[in-house]
């Protein structure tokens, strides 16, 4: 049924029944030098044109734009020793138990930046840098475990509207057999552009570069909280360590300052997997996890968080303990 | 007890003649130090000399020297490292024969009755004839940790085995890392300290500020009218000048509680904070101790006997994902702990509920009062019942007292077994009381006591 099912036949160059192409990657690259490619990318050259306000506005058939070409990186061994080193660092920093499973969140940062190479290509549409982290979803159908060896796939879908600019799908799945059918883990990370208009859709309901703080932001009524994160400065230090996400605008308030930021931001990814790590006992082997970002969290910071059953699920939030700013809410879900 | 199941192919065994029956455990007396606010009158005692003073007392007060007991059990919730042995030190700095075992337990607030329980079950086993339970905290000398960067650089350098690798570890210092990190009462999995916990759950029972500050004012007032009437002269020994309780305050009332700034879920949303410093209790240093022992053994000393410890139940609950309250589990103990002796919450001349804040108190009894609650939550037909207030924390409890948290257990084991003491020599009619205690990490501790 879905795209990678065909995605993961086209074992060599060629187009798969979607019309992408398997571009394989001999291993996973750092992020560190995709954000340096990110920056020195011609800022959006194959883009049909800029309004005079400098915001992008695609021509006809939007989602052509993005290449049909899928990326490919086979053999992360899970079993290596600094590998494993770093698994126990970032459970230790988002909070999970020590196990040899794979948290979902530990899977993500390990997958990711093959995603984040296709952001990086000269014809990938969106700039990387900038862009927004708007929601992510990931599905656990089985657990990854250290020792399993790692076939990873990432391609770019469905470009579309949002109401401030483009958001793309960047999906990334996860296999511990090549052979399987279904992957072991499968993520849907959703990114937004801000200030780029597609054929078709309206204008971006701001400029570009615009806070999107929506009025009524701090009369929000939030659920009786059943936790508190006292996050200071080096929070966003300490993921970058045990995730590989450099990006200055987690690091500090000067480097984030560079961006945009008054001060340096939480990871939203780090939030999504300490809310996650918060469930280890609930979520069971196979899980789906989502989350979906508001506005960012403000090195040092203190958010008020409420997990609670909603049927078969959890759900949590986050919130600004002192302004009640909405920062995140997702869910948990077991696979029964 | 139900009577033990037996399939035919394996015939139940004969009773051992080595099991011997189970007896009672009685409290003969407790002694304990005045309690003091942090950074008062014991700003400089540490646990271990807060404990020495209290066993000390209680080995004057009932003749102990050079006795070798069964057991001497305690514990403190903020301890330093080098504690390891904090009780048997203690121990071995009292009169007591040096031959006397000891060991450290700890529950957090319920410290003090978890130690009771222990050293009652050995003595009701024939383990042991005699023993001493009890707990110290002290706020003031609490231990204060190195930051967990320079922790870990020191515990590599440690490992380390060339100059060179030391260097290499002591390199990844940084200068954040040269913070101390003092104690914090916040709960590790939620973050939130005990009283946010609290206002959370202040909030969703609807306990008003009202009957917080008039819980208050009556643990002031009755630990007041107790110490006049001396009823804490065989219990107390003065330590550091104090020979009183220094939180309570023989002038407070409703008015002056009324015009304290609330202090906790000032940002609960849609909720009006109600959790001040006069209806929360302080943080608080001191130690306490309670003798127990077998009937005969007390006998054979002329001893006298106060109470029989009759049953215990601990609880906890699921607070972390918002289940429950985090200082609900007694709630949840103590119905567990009546239907197993055949008692309901109207049987009981006294019922003693550590008071971590007035409205911890309020919420427990209004659980009990709560049909939904008890239904859902108990798994009960009914309500629990009402708790009588005539018989709630007649002679204060920690509103009043202070909280050195791993000491409270024994206060109140000791002053309740003496309230029964008492009132069975009144009525010449036997008395009952329950005991509850909430701790950290959604715990809970509970007991039955009986005139002996």
């Amino acid at each position: 049924m879905s795209e990678e099912t065909h995605a993961r036949r086209t074992d060599h160059p060629g187009a798969d029944e979607n019309g992408r192409i398997t571009v394989t990657m001999a291993e996973v690259p750092g992020l560190g030098g995709l954000y340096a490619r990110g920056v020195a990318k011609p800022l959006l050259r194959h883009l049909p044109g800029r309004t005079s306000e400098g915001a992008t506005v695609f021509g006809p058939g939007a989602a052509s734009l993005l290449a049909p070409v899928s990326y490919r990186v086979a053999g992360v061994d899970t079993g290596d020793p600094a590998l494993r080193e770093r698994l126990a660092a970032y459970d230790r920093v988002v909070g999970e138990p020590a196990s040899d499973v794979l948290p979902a969140g530990f899977v993500h940062v390990l997958a990711f930046p093959v995603a984040t190479a296709l952001m990086t290509r000269d014809d990938f549409p969106l700039p990387l840098l900038g862009m927004v982290h708007l929601a992510n979803a990931v599905q656990v159908a089985r657990p990854v475990v250290v020792g399993d060896v790692l076939e990873v796939r990432a391609w770019a879908q469905d470009l579309r509207p949002h109401r401030r600019g483009a958001q793309v799908d960047l999906v990334t799945a996860v296999r511990t057999d090549p052979a399987d059918d279904a992957p072991a883990w499968r993520g849907v990370s959703t990114y937004l552009a801000k200030g780029v208009t597609l054929p078709g859709a309206p204008e971006p309901s701001e400029p570009h570069g615009g806070t999107a703080a929506p009025a009524s932001d701090s009369s929000v009524e939030h659920p009786l909280p059943t936790g508190r994160w006292a996050l200071d400065a080096a929070t966003g230090r300490r993921y970058a360590a045990v995730s590989g996400d450099r990006n200055p605008i987690h690091l500090s308030a000067l480097s984030a300052r560079a961006f945009g930021f008054p001060r340096a931001i939480t990871h939203g990814m780090y939030t999504a997997s300490r809310a996650l790590a918060g469930l280890a006992r609930e979520r069971g082997d196979a899980y789906d996890w989502t989350v979906s970002f508001a506005r960012p969290v403000l090195l040092p910071g203190t958010v008020d968080v409420s997990v609670r059953p909603d049927g078969a699920a959890w759900v949590y939030e986050g919130w600004d303990a002192r302004k009640g700013t909405p920062h995140f809410s997702g869910s948990v879900t077991p696979r029964g | 007890m139900s009577p033990r199941k037996t399939s035919p192919s394996t015939p139940d065994p004969a009773p051992s003649t080595t099991q011997p029956a189970v007896r009672d455990a009685v409290i003969v007396g407790g002694n304990r130090i005045p309690f003091a606010r942090a950074g008062s009158a014991y700003r400089t005692a540490s646990n271990q000399e807060m404990f020495t003073a209290a066993l000390e007392g209680l080995v004057a007060r009932f003749g102990l020297q050079g006795e070798r007991l069964g057991e001497v059990v305690g514990g403190a919730v903020l301890k330093h490292s080098r504690n390891f042995n904090l009780i048997r030190e203690s121990v071995l700095g009292s009169s007591l024969d040096a031959a006397t075992p000891a060991y450290d337990l700890q529950q957090a607030c319920a410290t003090g009755l978890e130690a009771t329980i222990a050293v009652a079950n050995k003595i009701r086993l024939g383990q042991q004839d005699s023993g001493v339970a009890g707990g110290t905290d002290t706020v003031s000398d609490a231990p204060i940790a190195v930051s967990e960067g320079l922790r870990r650089v020191l515990l590599e350098a440690q490992h380390a085995k060339t100059t060179q690798a030391r260097l290499k570890a002591f390199a990844k210092l940084r200068p954040a890392d040269l913070k101390p990190n003092p104690p914090v009462t916040d709960e590790p999995r939620t973050g939130l300290s005990m009283g946010e916990h609290q206002a959370i759950t202040t909030a969703q029972w609807g306990i008003t500020r009202e009957a917080q500050d008039e819980l208050a004012l009556a643990s002031h007032q009755n630990l007041a009218a107790a110490y006049e009437a001396g009823f804490f002269d065989d219990l107390v020994t003065p330590f550091r000048g104090l020979s009183r309780d220094n939180n309570l305050r023989t002038d407070s009332s409703l008015e002056k509680l009324a015009k304290l700034k609330p202090v906790y879920g000032k940002n609960l949303a849609g909720t009006e904070p109600s959790m001040t410093a006069g209806n929360s209790t302080p943080l608080t240093d001191g130690a306490s101790t309670v003798l127990l022992a077998s009937r005969e053994w007390a006998a054979e000393r002329s001893l006298p006997v106060l109470a029989r410890f009759v049953d215990a139940e601990t609880a906890a609950v699921d607070f972390v994902h918002g289940a429950e309250g985090l200082l609900m589990a007694p709630a949840y103990a103590v119905p567990r702990l009546l239907a197993r002796n055949g008692l309901t919450l109207g049987d009981f001349d006294f019922v003693e509920i550590h008071e971590a804040f007035a409205s911890t108190v309020l919420t427990i009894l209004a659980a009990w009062e709560d049909d939904t609650f008890c239904r859902e939550r108990l798994g009960l037909d009914a309500p629990l019942g009402k708790v009588d207030r005539s018989v709630l924390n007649v002679h204060g409890s920690s509103l009043a007292a202070g909280h050195p948290f791993a000491a409270t257990g024994g206060r109140i084991v000791a002053s309740t077994a003496k309230m029964l003491s008492q009132r069975a020599a009144e009525t010449g009619k036997p008395a009952r009381a329950l005991i509850s205690i909430c701790a950290a990490g959604g715990l809970g501790a509970t007991a039955i006591l009986e005139s002996a």
